[in-house]
C-alpha cells in the first residue's frame, strides 16, 4: 500500500459506512417515534414525563446509578425477568421516547428498574423507597448524603423519615430528604410501562422490529415521521423537557 | 510489501528522536501517572462491590462515579497518551525525519491532560454523562477534541512528509487511529450530548461510539506498536505479511458494526444486534491474521516481547470470546453481569495495555539514550501485570457465569448471588492491587529513568557556572 489519499479515504469510507448504517439508519426507522393512541382506553402511551421526574433522572444520572440498575426488560423467555417480576413484556422503544436520558444500563448488580413503580413492593409508598436509599439494604449502598439531619422547629415534618433502632437520629432531630431526593424518589416512582398492546410489543418471542409502518388496523394513526408528537387527542401527555437545562430548572 | 528494510538504518538514527524527545516523554510520562491514578480509582470500586458501604458517606466517590474515574484515568489519560506517544514515535521514525509539529503536540498534551483533570473534577461534582466510555461532562469534551487535534498533528506530518513511498501495517494503524478518533468523538458529542438524540437510540449511538472507540482507535494503536517492535524485537521479519492488509481493512470496516451485541433482547430493533453478532464472527478473520503476523513474538527472551505476548493471546482470545458472547444463547447468561467487566479488561488491559507498555519499554531507552535505571522493577511490572490481568479476569469472569446463572433463576434474591459471587470479587479486588502496585513501580522506574539524567546534568550545569563564578571573582 503506497497510496496515502487512498488509505486517508479508506478510513473515512470505514467510519461513514458504519455511522451511515447504524446511527442514520436506526436514526431514520426509529429516530421520531411517536405515541401510540390507544382508541380503548381513549389515552395516547406512553404517558408523559413530568418535569419533577425529569429533574429526578438527572440526579440518577449524576450518581450513575445505571451502573448497577438495567432499565430494560428483556423479551420473554430471554432470561427470567418476567419471572423475577420486573415486566410483562419486552421493554420497546416507545416506551422511552419522552425521556431525555434513558438510562438502559448495563449491569444488573442491582434489580431491573423499568418498572419499580408498579412492580416492586418497595414502592408501595414513597416512605419505602426513601428508607431504602437512606440505609441502602442487601448490597445497595447507602445514599445518606441525600438527606439531611435538621434540629426540629416546632412540629415535626411530614417528610421527616421514620427509622427505627440505631438508625434514629439523636432527641430534638429529624432526617429529612433533600430536594435531590424528592427528585429522585419521584423520578424512580415514576418508572412504570404498564401499558401493553403496543403493536411492537405484542409478538410473543420474537419482536418485529420497533418503529415499524403505523398500526393499519385504523385505531388511530401516530403523526407522520419526523414530526414532533403531537398532544394525541384525551389526556394529553405532558411533553418532555426540550433541552436537559430546562429539566435542571 | 514483505520488504522491511525500513525498520531499520535509515530511521534508527538518533536525529530522528533528538527533536521529539521532550513532547514524547511528556505524553509519556503522563500515561504512567494516569495509568497508576485510574488504577486507585478501580481498586475503591473493586472494594464497593463486594463491601457497599465503602466510601458511600462521601458524596463524590458513589460506586457509578468511582467507575466513570476509573474508566475516564484509564481510556483517556493512560491509553490515549501512551498511544498518541507510541504513534508519534513510530511514524517519526518510520518517515525518518525529526519530529514536526512538536511545540503542538506539546500543547496539545498540556491541554488533554488539563481537560482530564477537568473532567474528573466534572464527574466527582455530578455532570458526568452516565455513557459507558464517554463519561467526561459535556463541556469538556471539545477542549479534548483541539488537544488531540494538537498532538495529532505531528504524527500526520511525520506520515505525509515520509522519505519512502511506502506505507507499512505500523503506518496503517496508526494513521488510523489518529484520524478516527477525532471524528468518533466528535459524532458521539453532537448526538448524544449537544443534540441529543431521542429515546433509546441514544443507547444504539453510544453502543455504536464505545464499540468504534475500540475497533478504530484502542487496537488500532496497539496494533501499530506491535507491527512496529515486534519484528525489531524479535529480530525476524512477519510471516504472512501479504495478508496484513486483509486483517487492517477487516477491523476498520467489520469493527464498528459489532457494538450492537450489547443491546441483544433490548429495546431496539433486533437487526442491531443481529448485524453485531454476524460482524462479530466476521471479525474472526482480522484475529485470525494478526495473529499469523505478530506468532513470530514467540520465543525470544525480551522484556518487551514478553508484553506483546501476553498482549497477543489476550487480543486474539479476547476477539474468540466476543464473538462467542454475541451469541444470543451465551448472552442470555452473559449479559449484564460481571462478565462484561471480565471482557472489557481482557480488552483493555490484557490486549491494548500490555501492548503500550511492551512499547513503551521498548521505546524509553531508544529516546532517553538510556537503559531502564530499574531493571528488576520491569521484571516485577511485568509479572504483577500478567499475573493481576490474568488474575482479575478470571475472577470477573467466573464472577459473571455465577450471577448470571443466578440472574436466570428467579428463585435466587439478590442478596445470595451478591453472597455467592462474593469471593470472585474479592480475588478481583486484589488483583486490582497487584496491578496498581506495578503500576506505581513502572511511574518510579519511568522517573527515575527519563528525568533524573536530564536532572542531574542540569545540576552539574548549574555547579559548573558557579565555579567559573567564583574563579572569576576570585581573581
Amino acid at each position: 500500500m503506497k497510496n496515502g489519499a487512498l488509505l486517508f479515504l479508506g478510513l473515512f469510507a470505514a467510519l461513514g459506512v458504519s455511522w451511515a448504517g447504524i446511527v442514520l439508519g436506526s436514526s431514520a426507522q426509529f429516530g421520531s417515534l411517536s405515541p401510540y393512541y390507544d382508541a380503548g382506553t381513549d389515552q395516547a402511551y406512553p404517558g408523559g414525563f413530568p418535569g419533577v421526574a425529569a429533574r429526578g433522572q438527572l440526579v440518577y444520572r449524576d450518581l450513575n446509578c445505571a451502573s448497577c440498575h438495567t432499565q430494560a426488560v428483556r423479551r420473554l423467555g430471554f432470561g427470567a425477568d418476567e419471572a423475577r417480576g420486573w415486566g410483562t413484556r419486552q421493554s420497546v422503544a416507545r416506551d422511552y421516547i419522552f425521556q431525555p436520558f434513558p438510562q438502559l444500563g448495563e449491569s444488573r448488580v442491582g434489580p431491573d428498574l423499568t418498572n419499580f413503580a408498579t412492580a416492586s413492593p418497595i414502592a408501595a409508598a414513597p416512605a419505602g423507597v426513601y428508607e431504602l436509599l437512606y440505609t441502602g439494604r442487601g448490597g445497595m449502598p447507602p445514599y445518606a448524603f441525600l438527606f439531611e439531619t435538621t434540629k426540629i422547629v416546632g412540629e415535626v415534618s411530614s417528610h421527616a423519615l421514620h427509622l427505627a433502632g440505631g438508625l434514629q437520629p439523636p432527641a430534638g432531630y429529624e432526617i429529612i430528604p433533600t430536594p435531590r431526593a424528592e427528585a429522585l424518589v419521584a423520578y424512580l416512582l415514576s418508572l412504570s410501562s404498564s401499558f401493553n398492546d403496543y403493536p411492537e410489543a405484542k409478538a410473543p418471542v420474537e419482536p418485529k422490529p420497533e418503529g415499524s409502518p403505523a398500526p393499519t388496523d385504523g385505531k388511530g394513526a401516530p403523526p407522520a415521521a419526523g414530526a414532533k408528537p403531537a398532544p394525541p387527542a384525551g389526556g394529553a401527555p405532558i411533553p418532555a423537557p426540550a433541552t436537559p437545562e430546562e429539566a435542571k430548572k | 510489501m514483505t520488504d522491511l528494510s525500513a525498520h531499520s538504518s535509515p530511521t534508527d538514527s538518533g536525529d530522528v528522536e533528538a527533536y521529539g524527545r521532550g513532547p514524547l516523554l511528556l505524553l509519556a510520562g503522563s500515561s504512567v501517572v494516569w495509568l497508576a491514578v485510574g488504577g486507585f480509582f478501580a481498586l475503591i470500586a473493586g472494594i464497593q462491590l463486594h463491601h457497599s458501604a465503602f466510601l458511600a458517606g462521601c458524596p463524590l466517590l458513589t460506586h457509578g462515579r468511582v467507575q466513570a474515574l476509573a474508566e475516564t484515568c484509564f481510556v483517556y489519560g493512560w491509553m490515549a497518551n501512551a498511544g498518541l506517544a507510541l504513534a508519534l514515535w513510530i511514524l517519526a521514525r518510520l518517515g525518518g525525519e525529526p519530529l514536526r509539529a512538536a511545540n503542538w503536540t506539546v500543547a496539545g498534551a498540556c491541554f488533554w491532560n488539563l481537560g482530564i483533570v477537568l473532567a474528573l473534577v466534572g464527574i466527582v461534582s455530578g455532570e458526568a454523562t452516565a455513557i459507558p466510555l464517554l463519561e467526561m461532562p459535556r463541556a469538556v469534551q471539545p477542549l479534548l477534541l483541539v488537544a488531540y487535534g494538537a498532538v495529532a498533528l505531528g504524527g500526520v506530518l511525520a506520515w505525509t512528509g515520509r522519505r519512502r513511498e511506502v506505507m507499512y501495517a505500523s503506518h496503517w494503524y496508526a494513521v488510523a487511529a489518529l484520524f478516527l478518533f477525532p471524528w468518533l468523538l466528535s459524532i458521539a458529542q453532537v448526538t448524544l450530548l449537544w443534540f441529543p438524540v431521542r429515546g433509546t437510540l441514544q443507547a444504539v449511538v453510544a453502543g455504536w461510539y464505545a464499540q468504534g472507540l475500540w475497533t478504530l482507535w484502542m487496537a488500532p494503536m496497539a496494533l501499530a506498536v506491535a507491527y512496529y517492535v515486534i519484528p525489531k524485537a524479535a529480530g525476524k521479519i512477519l510471516p504472512s505479511y501479504d495478508f496484513a492488509s486483509l486483517g487492517f481493512w477487516c477491523l476498520l470496516f467489520v469493527g464498528a458494526w459489532t457494538g450492537g451485541r450489547h443491546l441483544i433482547g433490548g429495546p431496539v430493533p433486533a437487526w442491531i444486534s443481529t448485524i453485531a453478532i454476524v460482524a462479530s464472527t466476521t471479525l474472526l478473520f482480522h484475529y485470525g491474521i494478526v495473529w499469523l503476523n505478530l506468532r513470530v513474538s514467540g520465543g525470544a527472551p525480551s522484556i518487551p516481547l514478553s508484553f506483546f505476548r501476553y498482549g497477543l493471546c489476550a487480543y486474539v482470545g479476547g476477539g474468540i470470546i466476543d464473538s462467542l458472547t454475541a451469541i444470543r444463547g451465551v448472552a442470555e447468561v452473559t449479559q449484564f453481569t460481571h462478565f462484561d467487566g471480565a471482557q472489557q479488561e481482557l480488552a483493555f488491559y490484557g490486549a491494548v495495555s500490555m501492548m503500550l507498555l511492551g512499547g513503551l519499554y521498548y521505546a524509553l531507552p531508544r529516546l532517553t539514550g538510556r537503559p531502564w535505571a530499574y531493571g528488576g522493577l520491569v521484571r516485577a511490572h511485568l509479572l504483577l501485570s500478567a499475573g493481576g490481568v490474568s488474575v482479575l479476569v478470571l475472577a470477573l469472569g467466573v464472577a459473571g457465569l455465577v450471577q448470571g446463572g443466578d440472574l436466570n433463576n428467579a428463585s435466587v434474591p439478590f442478596p445470595e448471588i451478591a453472597a455467592h459471587i462474593r469471593p470472585w470479587l474479592l480475588l478481583a479486588s486484589a488483583a486490582q492491587a497487584a496491578l496498581l502496585l506495578g503500576n506505581v513501580l513502572l511511574a518510579v522506574n519511568f522517573f527515575k529513568s527519563a528525568l533524573c539524567p536530564y536532572y542531574a546534568a542540569a545540576v552539574a550545569a548549574i555547579r559548573q557556572d558557579q565555579r567559573s563564578a567564583l574563579e572569576a571573582a576570585a581573581r
